[in-house]
């Protein structure tokens, strides 16, 4: 039976939060926000100075019931302005010194990526991504980035592949895992596309020669035929090119589906399961 | 006029006998059961208890040759033949299946549409594939509706070791729109549950809602309840895709079975048998796959006079 599990993964590294509307990306803001203040994290957060209240930082953490009066007294929570100085490397480096120095253990940050773009160009913001991805694996930073979806407009494989820790949307999330990745939640058609991308920039990560991708399903709870297709299609051009995938720990209902529609017995499938 | 010829090896066949005696039943079907074992193909006869037991003893034991209870056929028919249709489109070696068996009791309206249903897409599911069936109909038992029925749902009659095309024979297609094939409908209840869809986005708590109404109220396994919905949501994705918002569906919970209906307002199916056939590697798999995963998926368009659109009953038990 499927469960109503909610968000099985953590809000903690680089992330990549796709939304298709403004309740998924309030809804993600607060979990992310949340996770934040359990860790006695600093809190910074980049937006429009003339952000309108219901969409502001502060309206998504009033509006989830989160108490922040005290943190942004003290300033662990730092609103900041969506200027040219915040999106410089230089600046997000010394504001992660200056926070760490102060005795916060870690640091997070998150904007969304249409700010930025008034700001500066979507080239330059993808090296900044880039720059920061390093950062959250050298330093105890997390970032979350907030990219619209809508069926129309998944971000590209390169926006997924700088988000090195994975995709946090409503119904979808991954992980890294050691030679390949996990998923987590419920696969259908409207997250075929984000599943896909978020595939192909994985399989295209690993070490060439390598040969063997691994997908840990034991959190998915549920995966139509679209999102078959996804682990098609998804893992097309590494099995095309002699890479093999395992799909692993699937639940007996996800089992069933997968080799209802043959990708046990697909080219460069294994299945592994179930759990 | 040439007739059939004997039942060829490597193709299909459906045959029917008619009989109204023992002997004509034990003759017929020993003659086709020492011709699928001379075949090398894999023999199974289905039979009611006490008639099974008679044939058992009349054709012995013998190696590829299996009996079994059409009571464990009959609650899920269609699930039975498409796990044949993958048995045979999936096995990498060549098998050839021969199966014999009776009528099983027919005591109402919903359970003779059922089987001349299954009766008739026997044709189509595995058409293509090295299997043969020979139906038996006892004529002093049998209601004139379900022979006339069974008269349209076979290619061949098989009588005292000769075979002829049968002249009332309807392709699937043409029986399934006939007045002889019947309409299987929802219960006459109120539904239990029911939801309008608007976009892909509302399928997950269709899902849900449906998982959690079915496990609160039914008997059936979890894996029925898995399946169902599972079948349920590519119906959906049919309906939100092909036919257009908002999407109806209505959800009836009973102890051993669930049905559900879907309507939209589209220009329906096109094809009266999508998602019968083994699926093509690139092609649709949707109907398909919900075929797979519970009892019966039964897909028309609705009058015009009605307004029009498209209604998918599904049934799992």
């Amino acid at each position: 039976m499927l469960s109503d599990g909610g968000r099985l993964m953590s809000w903690d590294g680089h992330l990549l939060l796709v939304y298709d509307n403004e309740r998924q990306r309030r809804d993600g803001v607060a979990a992310w926000a949340r996770r934040g203040l359990d860790l006695d994290a600093k809190v910074v957060y980049i937006e429009p100075p003339q952000e309108s209240a219901e969409r502001s930082f502060l309206g998504v953490l009033k509006e989830h019931e989160i108490d922040a009066n005290d943190a942004l007294e003290r300033g662990q929570i730092q609103i900041v302005p969506a200027d040219a100085s915040a999106y410089s490397p230089t600046w997000q480096a010394s504001m992660v010194e200056a926070a760490l120095a102060d005795g916060y253990p870690t640091v997070r940050w998150s904007g969304e990526a249409v700010t930025a773009w008034r700001v500066i160009s979507p080239a330059v913001h993808a090296d900044i991504e880039w720059a920061t991805d390093e950062l959250c694996h050298t330093r105890p930073v997390s970032i979350l980035c907030q990219y619209s979806s809508g069926l129309a407009r998944t971000p590209t494989q390169a926006v997924f592949a700088m988000h090195e820790d994975g995709v946090r949307s409503s119904q979808l999330q991954t992980s890294p895992i050691p030679g390949g990745m996990a998923v987590a939640g419920e696969v259908d058609t409207c997250n075929e596309r984000i599943l896909r991308t978020a595939l192909m920039a994985a399989c295209a990560g690993i070490t060439e020669g390598q040969g063997s991708f691994v997908v840990e399903l034991s959190q998915v709870d549920f995966l139509d035929v679209a999102g078959v297709r996804a682990f098609m299609t998804g893992t097309a051009v590494h099995r095309g090119s002699g890479g093999t995938v395992c799909l692993r720990a699937a639940q007996r209902r996800v089992d069933r589906l997968l080799r209802l529609l043959g990708v046990d017995r697909a080219e460069g499938f294994v299945v592994e399961g179930p759990r | 006029m040439t007739g059939p010829g004997p039942i060829a090896s490597g193709r299909f066949s459906h045959d029917l006998l008619l009989h109204d005696g023992h002997n004509e039943l034990v003759d017929g079907v020993r003659a086709y059961v020492d011709q699928g074992l001379a075949s090398g193909g894999q023999v199974i006869v289905h039979g009611a208890e006490g008639r099974l037991a008679t044939m058992r003893e009349a054709l012995g034991s013998r190696p590829r040759l299996e009996y079994a209870l059409t009571s464990d056929l009959f609650p899920t028919p269609m699930r039975t033949l498409f796990a044949t249709q993958r048995r045979l489109a999936e096995n990498p070696e060549p098998v050839e299946l021969w199966a014999a068996g009776s009528v099983p009791p027919i005591d109402d309206r919903a359970s003779r549409i059922s089987w001349t249903r299954f009766e008739s897409l026997i044709n189509e599911i595995l058409g293509p594939y090295a299997f043969h069936a020979l139906c038996t109909y006892d004529t002093q038992t049998l209601s004139g509706r379900t022979i006339a029925a069974g008269r349209a749902t076979h290619p061949c009659l098989s009588s005292s070791g000769c075979r002829t095309s049968s002249p009332d024979y309807l392709a699937p297609a043409e029986f399934l729109a006939s007045p002889l094939a019947g309409v299987p409908g929802p219960p006459g209840s109120r539904p239990a549950v029911t939801l309008t869809l608007y976009s892909a986005r509302d399928l997950k708590r269709a899902r849900h809602l449906v998982a959690r109404s079915a496990m609160s109220f039914s008997a059936l396994p979890v894996s029925s309840i898995d399946g169902f919905v599972s079948a349920l949501n590519e119906v959906l994705v049919n309906g939100l895709d092909h036919g257009g918002t908002p999407v109806q569906l209505a959800l009836w919970v009973e102890p051993t079975r669930l049905t559900c209906r879907v309507l939209d307002d589209g220009p329906g199916i096109q094809d009266a048998l999508a998602g019968f056939r083994y699926p093509e590697p690139s092609g649709p798999k949707g109907l398909w796959l919900a075929r797979q995963l519970c009892e019966d998926v039964y897909a028309r368009n609705l009058p015009s006079a009605l307004g029009g659109g498209c209604s998918v009953v599904l049934t799992a038990n």
